[in-house]
């Protein structure tokens, strides 16, 4: 993802956490001052022997930010951190992340967490943060699927206030089906297709023939059964 | 009177005198006319045509054609009209005589006098664009005589009523009616259209309009087709013997339409008499006469088509849904044979072989043998019950002409793949037990297999031959090589390669000491010429032949399965065992134990076992004895064949299963192949494609085609388009 200029307009002048869009930091020396600030912050929260921020990190870290654990917002962050492991920051994946955000300060950073759910919002992030949403589910090495359970709570965070209604369905039918256990990652990115292209609760312009998963397929068969 | 003028001496040639004399055209023109009219009278003998060729010549000659051809016109007419008077004369049926006589007459006239004046046909008439002598003798005599309003209604009312009459049945004259048709004709097409043709064409349309409804209301269809067909052909006679040919196509499409087209329905659906009927009783005849009378109109085929088509499918789909015949397969098979037999005749005798009548029987069977899905399995018991005996004593030739009928029957077959699995474990159990009446009809069987649908297809069954005979070959060499048993009892192994033959648990049972000494030794011969290999015993497909003395002295040699076997050399131990005690001392298990023991103490005729209680049923709290009053007439006594069955509801179940589990990788490896050399394809496309590919062997169906599809997405194999869901791609 291109880093993106920050729209603060009550930003400082003299503060050197603001970089302009190509990059150029507006001094050497207050560059570095910003970069402290960030690796301070950093400092904060991270396993000092580990050297990344874990879990109980993550969860100080959302406590102080007045957001709940298991809040979409600490995904949103994640995603635009670009975080590799699900519960851990890099120091790397911190400075890049917070950087982009524009932000070096714990009070900046709650303060740019609005403006990180508009940025999520927009289309061309959208489809990026959901595909992001599933992979960072992929906890073992070479997993591939996400079981059921998690995709359900999954679907329920990142879908859910856009598509309430699909996805209360959805999630009762995943509940209800025992066909697959798990969800892999071509049925994850047809799900929020199925939200987005077909109308819903009808379904009308709904086409089995077409190359939809079976699980969607089967989805709507049960639907539509329950709906008669 | 010549005006000589006064010359000097001249010898004058002696020659005509011109004559400038104006009535010089009129008296010629009157010898001329004087003769016509002699003509006409049968007066012309004494006509000196040299005289009178001379006279015409003269005045064309003299630039008098034009009073001659205009005289010649007026004279014609003027005779013609005169025996157009003595035609209309004619009472009744002379009418025609007379005509046809004074036709006859008119052109001989006509014939003289264009002789006659031949020259003026030559010269003047050209040059004027007048109507040449014959044409015009024609002309007027049409004009005249046939178009006169007294003749020319009665004309056509004759002939038509001619025609009515041998219509029904009378003779007439045909050679009157040859030559005054003929007339019509030579009076020019258009006269012969209109004066003959068209009303003849329409009343024709009439009578047969009503007849054909009179014949429809009291005939069946047979007779209906026989007396359309008789009526057909007297139509073309018809026309061989009086009328233009030209009107042969015009006429039978009258019939045709009248008689065929119109009523083409209500014939085919007549009740007891139609289409079905005829197909039902063979009737060749009819069914070959309604074939060529129906190829004439239109949609005439294509209607017997389709109404064979629907019966066919009906009576094939009860066939196959019919509780009752499917309860004996082999009966089931024979009776679609017997079927396909006999529209395979009526479509060779009646239909002329029409290939699309053959088309429509194939698609017919193809429909309703799929119909039931257990054809594939009946198929299998069908030739498994011919090889076993039913082919005994069957010539070569006949053997091969029931198998290629088999093989028809698969080739309408959707689900091959099951057919095979079946066949299979048929042959298996064939080849095991040695029950097979004949190798070559194995083989050959075989080999068509092979022909329609490629090698893999049979490479296992053949597979299979190859182990029999190196099984063979091999209790040679072990016999060879342990001389010291040949005492003892004799051992017949067949070494099977897993992968060839049906899978089967390998169930052991505990065999007696000394078969399993035996047993062993085999185990460490083969083990030591094919190291690396693992043999298990299935003892569940063996049998044994022991000698059994009974309480009488009564000796028998008694052919049982292995288990049967085990069981028996017990009771050399033991006078009575329990079914605990057998069950344990064996290790057979249960439901197995329990149809080996029924099988021998239960079976009248084969009792070598005695029970107690003696109820039908094997219970654990049974006890068993040896039936020292078992008694037989045949000294060998067979008890228990494991004959191939048709199989009960679980185990059909697991072989469909089974099938199904076959068909994933099948389907899966076709998936790639196509995307493999496509590289991007959509979504139908590929499930067009796959199906078409797999059809040879079964019919694939989309949801699991889709499901497979999913399944190589997730192993990488294929991914979706980014931007068009519908695409796949092929990755490398």
């Amino acid at each position: 993802m291109p880093p993106r200029a920050s729209k603060r307009k009550s930003a400082p002048p003299n503060s050197s956490s603001v970089t302009s869009s190509d990059g150029r930091s507006v001094s050497n020396k207050a560059k570095t001052k910003g970069m402290d600030k960030i690796d301070r912050l950093f400092n904060t929260y991270a396993n000092s022997s580990l050297g990344v921020i874990d879990p109980e990190g993550i969860e100080a870290l959302c406590s102080d930010l007045g957001v709940d654990y298991t809040d979409v917002r600490i995904l949103m962050l994640a995603w635009k951190l670009k975080a590799e492991k699900q519960g851990y920051f890099t120091q790397d994946e911190w400075q890049t992340g917070l950087k982009a955000l524009g932000v070096d300060s714990l009070t900046k950073l709650k303060k740019a967490l609005p403006e990180l759910e508009k940025e999520v919002e927009e289309p061309s992030n959208y489809e990026d943060f959901y595909i992001y949403a599933f992979q960072y589910c992929l906890t073992e090495e070479k997993q591939k699927s996400v079981d059921i359970e998690s995709i359900c709570e999954l679907l329920n965070l990142v879908l859910g206030v856009q598509f309430r209604p699909q996805v209360d369905s959805l999630v009762e039918y995943l509940k209800v089906q025992n066909d697959y256990k798990v969800i892999n990652a071509d049925q994850w990115i047809n799900f929020l297709r199925f939200c987005k292209e077909i109308s819903f609760p009808d379904l009308e312009n709904y086409d089995a023939t077409q190359a939809w998963p079976l699980i969607l397929d089967n989805f709507v068969e049960w639907m539509r059964e329950k709906q008669s | 009177m010549s005006n000589q003028k006064k010359r000097n001496f001249q010898i004058e040639a002696f020659k005509h005198r011109v004559v400038v004399d104006p009535k010089y055209a009129e008296k010629t023109w009157s010898v001329l006319e004087h003769a016509i009219h002699e003509i006409y009278n049968h007066n012309a003998s004494g006509l000196s045509f040299e005289e009178l060729y001379r006279n015409a010549y003269n005045m064309v000659l003299h630039k008098f054609g034009e009073k001659l051809y205009s005289g010649l016109v007026t004279t014609m007419t003027a005779h013609l009209k005169e025996i157009s008077k003595s035609i209309e004369a004619a009472q009744g049926g002379l009418f025609l005589e007379e005509l046809n006589r004074k036709w006859n007459d008119h052109n001989k006239a006509l014939q003289m006098i264009r002789d006659i004046l031949m020259y003026m046909d030559r010269t003047y008439i050209p040059n004027a664009h007048k109507t040449p002598v014959h044409e015009l003798g024609l002309n007027l005599w049409r004009d005249n005589v046939i178009h006169s309003s007294k003749i020319q209604s009665r004309l056509l009312s004759m002939l038509l009523e001619l025609v009515h009459k041998e219509r029904t049945g009378e003779v007439i004259d045909r050679g009157l009616m040859r030559n005054i048709i003929k007339m019509l004709m030579d009076l020019g097409s258009s006269v012969y259209q209109e004066d003959f043709e068209k009303p003849f064409l329409e009343v024709s349309a009439e009578f047969y309009m009503g007849e054909s409804q009179k014949f429809i209301e009291c005939c069946d269809c047979g007779d209906y087709l026989k007396k359309a067909e008789i009526r057909l052909n007297e139509e073309i006679e018809r026309v061989t013997h009086y009328l233009d040919v030209k009107s042969e196509v015009k006429i039978t499409n009258v019939v045709e339409k009248e008689m065929i087209a119109s009523h083409m329905m209500r014939l085919v659906h007549m009740e007891n008499s139609g289409l079905v009927n005829m197909l039902l009783d063979d009737k060749y005849e009819d069914l070959g006469r309604m074939y060529n009378l129906f190829r004439r109109v239109p949609n005439g085929l294509s209607t017997i088509r389709d109404v064979m088509t629907s019966h066919l499918r009906e009576i094939g789909k009860q066939l196959v849904t019919d509780a009752e015949k499917l309860k004996d397969p082999v009966e089931f098979v024979q009776r679609l044979l017997d079927e396909k037999d006999k529209y395979d005749n009526i479509i060779s005798q009646a239909f002329c072989n029409d290939k699309m009548f053959q088309n429509a029987l194939n698609s017919s069977f193809e429909y309703f043998i799929n119909l039931n899905n257990r054809s594939p399995e009946f198929i299998s018991l069908f030739v498994d019950d011919k090889l076993r005996k039913g082919l005994k004593g069957v010539g070569e030739e006949e053997v091969e002409i029931i198998l290629d009928k088999v093989m028809m029957l698969f080739r309408y077959l959707q689900e091959k793949d099951v057919f095979e699995k079946y066949y299979k474990q048929h042959l298996a159990k064939r080849l095991l037990s040695g029950k097979t009446v004949s190798d070559e009809a194995e083989r050959s069987l075989i080999v068509k297999l092979k022909t329609e649908c490629g090698y893999q297809f049979t490479s296992k069954l053949e597979g299979m031959f190859t182990d029999m005979k190196t099984s063979q070959d091999t209790m040679q060499g072990f016999y060879a090589s342990h001389l010291e048993l040949t005492d003892g009892p004799t051992l017949v192994v067949q070494v099977l390669t897993t992968g060839s033959w049906p899978t089967q648990p390998s169930i052991t049972c505990n065999l007696p000491a000394e078969m399993s000494a035996l047993c062993e030794k085999f185990r460490s011969y083969y083990l030591g010429t094919h190291t690396g290999r693992r043999l298990s015993w299935q003892t569940n497909m063996g049998t044994a032949d022991i000698k059994a003395t009974f309480g009488k002295g009564q000796k028998h040699e008694l052919n049982v399965s292995t288990y049967q076997m085990c069981v028996l050399m017990l009771f050399n131990n033991a006078d009575r065992l329990s079914y605990k005690e057998i069950e344990q001392a064996t290790g057979i298990p249960t439901s197995d134990l329990k149809r080996c023991l029924q099988s021998m103490a239960c079976v009248k005729g084969k009792n070598v076992l005695r029970k107690e209680p003696m109820s039908k049923d094997i219970g654990e709290e049974d006890a068993l004895f040896v039936n020292d009053k078992f008694t037989s007439k045949f000294y060998k006594v067979k008890i228990g064949t494991v004959v191939a069955q048709k199989e009960t509801e679980p185990e059909k179940l697991e072989t469909r299963q089974r099938v199904e589990e076959d068909r994933k990788p099948q389907i899966e490896a076709a998936i790639v192949r196509i995307m493999k050399s496509r590289r991007v394809l959509d979504h139908n496309n590929i499930i067009a494609e796959v199906t078409k590919q797999l059809q040879s062997r079964f019919l694939a169906n989309p949801t699991e085609i889709k499901k497979r599809i999913e399944s190589l997405i997730e192993r990488d194999f294929l991914e979706r388009d980014n931007n068009d869901r519908k695409l796949y791609r092929y990755l490398a």
